[in-house]
């Protein structure tokens, strides 16, 4: 008999022997397992029962699979995870103390063990170890599958001198911390006044005995409804991770990383000395945001230009690592091109006295004109300009092509499909444009509409804006008088199928030249992009970003926010993806593409990547129902 | 209804172990027309020192509670009863009760107070019930001179009758376990087996709601028409 459960009986100490072979609770004490073990019941439901159902009732028990497998399923019957045995479900129901958002549905025949919701918040309350467990699992998937990210960045970053020096030298104040028995509400306040994102929390001698973090203070005590008089004992994380102060900085970055912490507590002798965060860690690299924008501004020699692009792409692939998001990851990487190429087209045009008194305009195309630039970018741009006279004209056309050539030495190849301002079909007058245009919208040729969804995204860039913002106004108009262009535009969308297969996950390429994999760009983000630019011409919104165009027709069209929120994170994933998978393609020296094999991505993501496609799939029935296809 | 049962010469009870077998003569019958779900069963299982069910001595009672269709994993016993003679059957083999486990265990009448006090008037279920019932039942009276009058339902009868397509396959309780893929944590352990009987029992009771049986005298309704049809 085992020592701690002289009052268990035989099934009491099989069933915490059985549990005890998972997580969380294979590193649970066994007390607080066995406690858990005597209020639990077992539960019978023979395969297809319904176990749980979308109400606005919270669920009453926590259930814990105990042989067989359960689905969940929306609403509109598709089933989108499937749960094993060990598995627990609705931790974040029962967290957030709502209604379950899933059907679940027995898989097989399966026994359950069920856990009363009020036990469930007690041994949330008493057990550190379980309480993380669920708060980690409903962080988003987004994250875990972020985390996995880091630390596999993290791994292989350059060990570079700024790495080795010790975490000490990052220290930049004396660090806050508070006593295990401090009220919540006192921690709270004073992490506020003094803008900090975690509090430490020191036993007598001054050892680092817990952490809270201002994130872990939305699940564990907002959602948990924790009251503040609480001590923060019971919501902090224990024994959290530490370094001695002496270690070298590369050494932290590796364990938080791992860990997915973005705050260490340092020790020195064993007490606290200091916090280190991950900001402060990041900081170290010498790019920047602001560093490359001011080194762009300074510089005055072109030929420094190239090397500021190259660091363009190291600054993205550390924010990358960083876990920055996709739609904040594509607007600076686009924002910092728009910066060069200001620069590029202002030593161009300045040294350029035929095009003194002109009035012109770069306009960028495409996904640069979206502000949705990813590692593999070509050049797409035009040039608008005023009336010109016939060497007017040849001065503009030879000054957008010495832009197009220093582009193309920064790095952004020259377009395949020549759409560049050098090019004489696109370095047009006003006027012209409006002719061009108007030629695509009353054609609805295939080719017509290929050109229309690079060129209708078109943002200034450089030069009089009003020019681009003139066009943009009267183009707004010319779409919404022809509907007939726009359900065009609309059936053409909707032949790229998002690629999800009926027997299979994905329907996968049988080309030769990237075979099984699916093209991230053409069949994911681009069923975003075309719905978005559709909805945004129908509802004469100026925006060129998918998100930004999404946000905005969502209210024109009364799209509920909930699936447009979804249909922003499906994107951003997918955009997400693109940019991890072009990244490792440049470490590994190949070219950058967008065409993944969904094997060679972790379970996490391909869970993600089907339910981005499916969401792609719904953004394209709102498409089809709106202009009845 | 349960009454005192005096032609049998009995062990004088102690003041506290009267009171508490007053309380269990006093018990009701249950109410076998309630719904399936809102009845308590105790599944049971019983080790003895041999296969003789009118002479064997019992060693060990396993027992667990269903309440509204769940097992309720708290509410369980298990335990051992004291004996004057230790039993050197060759059925030890099979129970690993060894010597000193069996002189460890409860006084007799202390145990089966537990498991009578435990099992209240819920029905009783047992796999080849006939032997738990008439081991528990024979103890019950020569130790506290009480009948009990809750019905006994057999998971070796019901099993057949909700999945006749199995039944050829399966005769002992570990052919359906095996079918229904249920696992037992210690074989041939009292509460182990009880525990397993009871986790069978819980895909009969759905299965029985699926074949419209919704109370426990439909059930026994049904059974003792199997029993007749199999004799005439």
């Amino acid at each position: 008999m085992n020592a701690a459960m002289p009052l268990a009986n035989s099934l009491h100490r099989a069933t915490v022997d059985a549990l005890r072979r998972q997580a969380p609770f294979a590193t649970m004490a066994v007390d607080e397992v066995l406690w858990l073990v005597q209020r639990l019941s077992v539960a019978y439901h023979a395969e297809h029962a319904v176990l749980l159902e979308p109400d606005h009732a919270r669920p009453a028990a926590l259930f814990i699979i105990k042989q067989g497998a359960v689905s969940g399923v929306t609403a509109d019957g598709q089933a989108v995870f499937q749960l094993a045995a060990g598995e627990m479900f609705p931790l974040g129901a029962l967290l957030a103390e709502r209604g379950v958002a899933n059907r679940y549905i027995a898989a097989a025949d399966t026994f359950c063990y069920l856990l009363p919701a009020p036990d469930f918040h007690a041994l949330l309350a008493s057990s550190a170890e379980f309480n993380d467990f669920c708060t980690r699992r409903i962080a988003s998937l987004l994250e875990e599958s972020q985390r996995a990210v880091q630390s596999e960045y993290a791994l292989a970053l350059d060990d570079e001198q700024r790495f080795a020096r010790p975490l000490a030298s990052l220290v930049r104040r004396a660090p806050f911390s508070v006593t295990p028995a401090t009220p919540l509400a006192e921690a709270l306040a004073a992490m506020d006044a003094a803008r900090i994102g975690s509090v430490v929390v020191v036993d007598d001698a001054g050892a680092p005995v817990g952490i809270l973090t201002l994130k872990d203070v939305l699940a564990r005590v907002t959602l948990a409804q924790v009251p503040l008089a609480t001590p923060i004992s019971a919501v902090m994380t224990h024994a959290p991770a530490s370094l001695p102060d002496a270690a070298p900085v590369a050494e932290a970055l590796v364990l938080m990383a791992r860990q997915g912490i973005h705050h260490l507590p340092l020790v020195s002798a064993g007490s606290l000395s200091g916090v280190v965060s991950e900001k402060d860690i990041f900081a170290l690299r010498r790019l920047s945001v602001d560093g490359i924008t001011s080194a762009l501004g300074r510089t005055d020699d072109p030929a420094r230009l190239p090397g500021l692009a190259h660091d363009i792409g190291d600054l993205a692939h550390s924010l990358l690592a960083q876990g920055m998001d996709a739609e904040n990851l594509t607007a600076i990487i686009s924002s910092l091109n728009d910066r060069l190429t200001e620069r590029i087209i202002a030593f161009e045009s300045k040294t350029d006295r035929k095009l003194t008194g002109l009035r012109w305009c770069w306009l960028a195309l495409g996904s640069e004109g979206r502000m949705e630039q990813t590692l593999a970018t070509d050049q797409d741009n035009a040039l608008i300009f005023e009336q010109a006279d016939d060497v007017q004209r040849e001065a503009l056309l030879a000054f957008a092509q010495r832009v197009n050539a220093r582009l193309d030495a920064c790095g952004f190849p020259l377009c395949k499909g020549d759409i560049m301002a050098g090019n004489p079909q696109w370095c047009l007058a006003a006027d012209a444009w409006q002719r061009q245009f108007t030629q695509w919208i009353d054609h609805g040729t295939p080719e017509a509409l290929l050109h229309a969804s690079i060129f209708f995204d078109f943002r200034p860039l450089a030069g009089d804006a009003s020019l681009a913002f003139d066009l943009r106004a009267w183009l707004s108009r010319a779409a919404q008088r022809n509907p007939r262009f726009l359900h065009q535009m609309a059936d053409n969308a909707l032949r790229n199928r998002p690629p999800l297969g009926i027997v299979r996950d994905f329907v996968l390429s049988d080309d030769q030249t990237h075979p099984h994999t699916l093209d991230l760009k053409l069949t994911g983000a681009t069923p975003f992009v075309d719905a978005a630019r559709i909805f945004a011409l129908a509802a004469g919104s100026p925006q060129t970003n998918t998100a930004k165009r999404l946000r905005e027709a969502a209210h024109a069209l009364h799209i509920p926010d909930g699936e447009l929120a979804d249909w922003n994170r499906a994107f951003h994933f997918l955009q997400l993806l693109r940019l991890r998978h072009q990244h490792a393609r440049q470490r590994a020296g190949q070219v950058p593409d967008n065409h993944v094999d969904p094997d060679t991505l972790n379970p996490l993501d391909r869970r993600i990547l089907k339910e981005a496609l499916r969401q792609a799939r719904k953004a394209q029935a709102r498409l089809a129902m709106d202009y009845q296809l | 209804m349960i009454w005192p049962f005096a032609r049998h010469r009995q062990p004088p009870l102690d003041t506290a172990s009267a009171a508490r077998r007053a309380a269990l003569a006093a018990l009701a019958a249950p109410d076998l027309d309630q719904p399936l779900a809102a009845l308590r069963w105790c599944v049971v299982d019983v080790e003895t020192g041999g296969l003789d069910a009118a002479h064997d001595p019992l060693l060990a009672i396993g027992a667990v509670a269903i309440e509204h269709g769940r097992i309720a994993l708290d509410q369980s016993l298990e335990t051992g009863l004291a004996q004057t003679q230790i039993t050197a059957a060759a059925n030890i083999l099979i129970h690993g009760i060894t010597d000193s486990a069996q002189r460890a265990g409860q006084a007799a009448h202390a145990a089966l107070l537990d498991w009578l006090e435990f099992a209240g008037n819920a029905p009783r279920v047992a796999f080849h019930a006939g032997f738990d019932q008439t081991v528990l039942e024979r103890d019950t009276r020569t130790q506290l001179g009480l009948r009990t009058p809750a019905p006994w339902f057999d998971a070796a009868l019901v099993a057949p009758l909700l999945f006749p397509a199995v039944a050829p396959r399966c005769r002992h309780l570990d052919d359906w376990l095996e079918h229904f893929g249920i696992a037992v944590y210690t074989r041939h352990g009292a509460l182990a087996d009880a525990y397993a009987t009871a986790q069978l029992w819980l895909v009969l009771l759905d299965a029985a709601t699926r074949e419209r049986i919704t109370t426990a005298r439909q059930l026994q309704r049904l059974l003792r028409a199997r029993r007749w049809l199999s004799l005439h």
